[in-house]
């Protein structure tokens, strides 16, 4: 791979910070080796909003080769939020063109005295006054700072106001709206008056076998092309699922607490297909192509939003208006915050009203009904504004909870909003949201696709009945090595590539002779790492639970009367990981067999 | 009656099911389009094979064994194997999990399909209902 570029805002010195090799093929890249690069860094009395705390911008070993969806990168640190460990991928163009720049990552710390951009040309980094674009909003800075810079082809990713107002879940954007949105890294960067690194470059990506590489890739992208699931999500983007996981009972409604909701079908991908649907959009060099782009009775073109988005600003909220969930989108992306956490914490705003835990005194005299789309639009302006309620709901739906004592009511877990996927359809997602490294995340492990259908035995994977309990542990944990593999990568996870491929990739590209085992070796190593930094930062297993609203059973839908078993899952889950059930801390012998003893050391000191 | 998997028999059978079936009448009340089932040579079949059902509200208008596809545009085209067809009519593969892992091969309406998965499903069910015995 090719070295880290360090830039310390605070006394303006860059360095180049060559990756150890044994450390780039132990951890392959992406967020598993910024796991390895940041444990030392990670520590419990670390400052999210201090200037020694780290962005670590990083790319996989295919990251920009045109390979099959591995156009994305990765953003990692400490996060604000759940103070646990940061991850977040994103799509688009900025992390290939970082490549092209030479270099395969940038490691941000310190603290700029005034707000500042990163201009990277090649081998070429200029910090420059950010003053004409802090305070605009995402759209707006990208838009701006390309012209000032007024290099063809070069690609922002920017904060918007609610990282620079320290909102707890504001993201970082490129390329129009592909977003690192969870964890809350852009408050981070605004913490340290960052505003957005521009880069172009025009340099080779090394590859150890070129010659090989390149007719696997393009067989790879044939294959994918073809699949199934590629027509699905270029069709019907990410909200293809709608449908069926609403007639599965998996799809949330009004804050998790409803099994039905006769608008769903009105805001599925189909129907946005069928309806406001107008063009598609790619990330670097891939065949699937899930971006939406729709238009609205205004004639103009927009994002159109995906399956998170969708439920989140829809039955979440019971709200059935698919262009005005667009518009609340949008207006989330403009100001540089995750839909997902914004959508959350909405979300409990409107069920603590509706219980009468909060009242008008509390909203200014906004009265929260469901399904009122302008007291939502109203919500999200005080949240990136910090005004008013803003103030509370700007540090996420745990913080706000605690500050109406109600935390019980949040639904997420160590500080992260809980994703539209309901373990109460598919049993497998209560244990991801519960052991994922970043809190309640679905990109860690999306085992409802594996609890649909998508159970590829050639990847060591059984196919339970989405219902099964304990029985199902080790399989989860088998997906969420194999999920971490794809975060290494970065791969994005609709990429649906037979695993022989992907190791033959990896293998070409990097120079290694490895096999499926070894992959999986590589994922359940950093799979453990990752929760070693969160043991280190105070995670026991006490932090392994899920939320009140998803262990009572819903009235009705396609998962009436359902509940994970929850306990004993996690006991068996912790028996296939080989975690010590009284610290949830990795057993010493787990973590020397996958080649961890320092860690080891360093967690049973 | 043994119906053997494939055969024309077998897709009469299986016709018959479909329109006195009460559960898939009620689940494909609103499905409207027809298929085709492109079997793949594998194992002990040698040959390609057509089977063509035309689904509408609920029964099955028509049934026919093609030659090819030439003169017909179903709405769905679904291709497999021999093997893996098989292992779904036998109930040990789950039809959508052939669906997702590259097993079974679907082509038509996006869009329509992932509203009417359970109709999919409750044709899968019909299908097996009416295997009693596999080609070998």
């Amino acid at each position: 791979m090719q070295p880290i570029l360090k830039v310390n805002l605070t006394t303006g010195v860059t360095s180049e910070y060559v990756i150890p090799a044994e450390w780039e093929r132990d951890y392959l890249g992406g967020a598993s080796l910024a796991a390895r690069l940041l444990y030392p860094v990670l520590t419990l009395d670390l400052d999210p909003f201090s200037p020694e705390s780290p962005l670590l911008f990083l790319n996989g070993p295919l990251s920009g080769t045109a390979g099959p969806a591995v156009g994305r990168f990765v953003v990692c640190g400490k996060s604000p939020a759940t103070r646990l460990w940061a991850e977040s991928n994103c799509g688009g163009f900025w992390g290939p063109e970082l490549r092209f720049c030479g270099y395969d990552g940038l490691w941000i710390t310190g603290k700029a005295e005034r707000p500042v951009y990163i201009w990277l040309s090649d081998g070429k980094l200029e910090i420059r006054d950010a003053a004409a674009v802090w305070g605009k909003d995402t759209y707006e800075s990208q838009s701006i700072i390309k012209s000032e810079i007024g290099v063809p082809g070069a690609h922002v990713l920017t904060i918007g106001p609610a990282g620079e107002n320290g909102v707890l879940f504001a993201g970082l954007l490129c390329d129009h709206g592909r977003a690192a949105g969870r964890t809350g890294l852009g408050a981070v960067a605004g913490s340290k008056n960052f505003k957005a690194i521009a880069v172009k470059g025009t340099k080779k990506i090394p590859l150890a076998q070129a010659e090989l590489f390149a007719p696997l890739r393009s067989t790879a992208n044939c294959a994918l092309k073809e699949d199934n699931l590629s027509h699905v999500f270029h069709d019907l983007g990410t909200a293809s699922v709608a449908d069926y996981a609403d007639y599965l009972g998996a799809l949330p409604k009004k804050y998790f607490h409803s099994g039905t909701f006769e608008g769903v079908g009105k805001v599925s991908g189909s129907t946005m297909a069928e309806t406001i649907l107008a063009g598609t959009t790619t990330c670097h060099a891939c065949v699937i192509a899930c971006g939406r782009v729709v238009r609205l009775e205004d004639g103009a073109k927009r994002k159109g939003p995906e399956y998170e988005t969708i439920v989140n600003f829809g039955p979440n909220l019971l709200n059935d208006d698919l262009a005005a969930i667009t518009r609340l989108g949008e207006l989330c992306d403009r100001y540089g915050m995750d839909t997902i956490s914004a959508g959350g914490t909405i979300g409990l705003a409107f069920h603590l009203f509706e219980k009468g835990v909060i009242t008008k005194k509390d909203t200014a005299g906004l009265v929260l009904h469901w399904g009122d789309v302008k007291a939502v639009e109203q919500l999200i302006h005080l949240t990136a504004r910090h005004e008013g309620i803003g103030n509370y709901l700007a540090q996420g739906s745990k913080r706000f909870g605690q500050h109406f004592e109600a935390e019980e009511e949040a639904v997420q877990v160590n500080g992260l909003e809980v994703a539209y996927h309901d373990p109460r359809g598919f049993s497998g997602m209560a244990l991801v949201y519960a052991t994922s490294p970043r809190g309640a995340c679905h990109n860690q492990s999306e085992y409802f696709v594996v609890d649909m259908g998508q159970a590829d035995s050639s990847l060591g994977l059984k196919f339970y009945d989405r219902h099964a309990g304990a029985e199902k542990a080790a399989n989860v944990a088998h997906h969420q090595d194999w999920q971490t593999v794809f975060n290494a990568l970065v791969m994005c996870i609709f990429a649906n590539v037979p695993v022989e491929t992907v190791a033959a990739l990896i293998n070409t590209a990097c120079g290694l002779d490895w096999g499926v085992e070894d992959l999986f070796c590589a994922g359940e190593r950093a799979w453990n790492l990752k929760r070693a930094i969160n043991n280190r930062l105070g995670l026991t297993r006490a932090n392994d639970k899920l939320p009140k609203a998803l262990l009572e059973p819903y009235h009705d839908g396609g998962s009436a009367g359902y509940v994970p078993p929850f306990t004993e899952m996690l006991d068996a889950y912790y028996m296939a990981r080989e975690w010590d059930p009284e610290t949830g801390k990795p057993t010493s012998k787990k973590l020397a067999e996958l080649g961890l003893e320092w860690v080891a050391q360093d967690l049973w000191k | 009656m043994a119906t053997k998997f494939p055969s024309p028999a077998w897709l009469q059978t299986l016709s018959d099911k479909l329109n006195a079936d009460e559960r898939y009448a009620q689940i494909a009340r609103n499905w409207e389009g027809d298929m085709c089932v492109v079997i793949e040579p594998s194992g002990p079949l040698t040959e390609q094979q057509f089977y063509y059902l035309d689904l509408w509200h609920g029964k099955c208008r028509k049934t026919e064994i093609l030659k090819d596809l030439s003169g017909v545009k179903p709405k769905y085209v679904l291709t497999a194997t021999y093997d893996n067809i098989s292992r779904i009519m036998k109930g040990e593969l789950d039809p959508m999990q052939a669906m997702m892992t590259r097993k079974l091969q679907v082509r038509g309406s996006m869009a329509y399909m992932m509203r009417n998965v359970p109709t999919v499903l409750d044709f899968v069910r019909c299908a097996r209902e009416v295997t009693t015995e596999i080609l070998s």
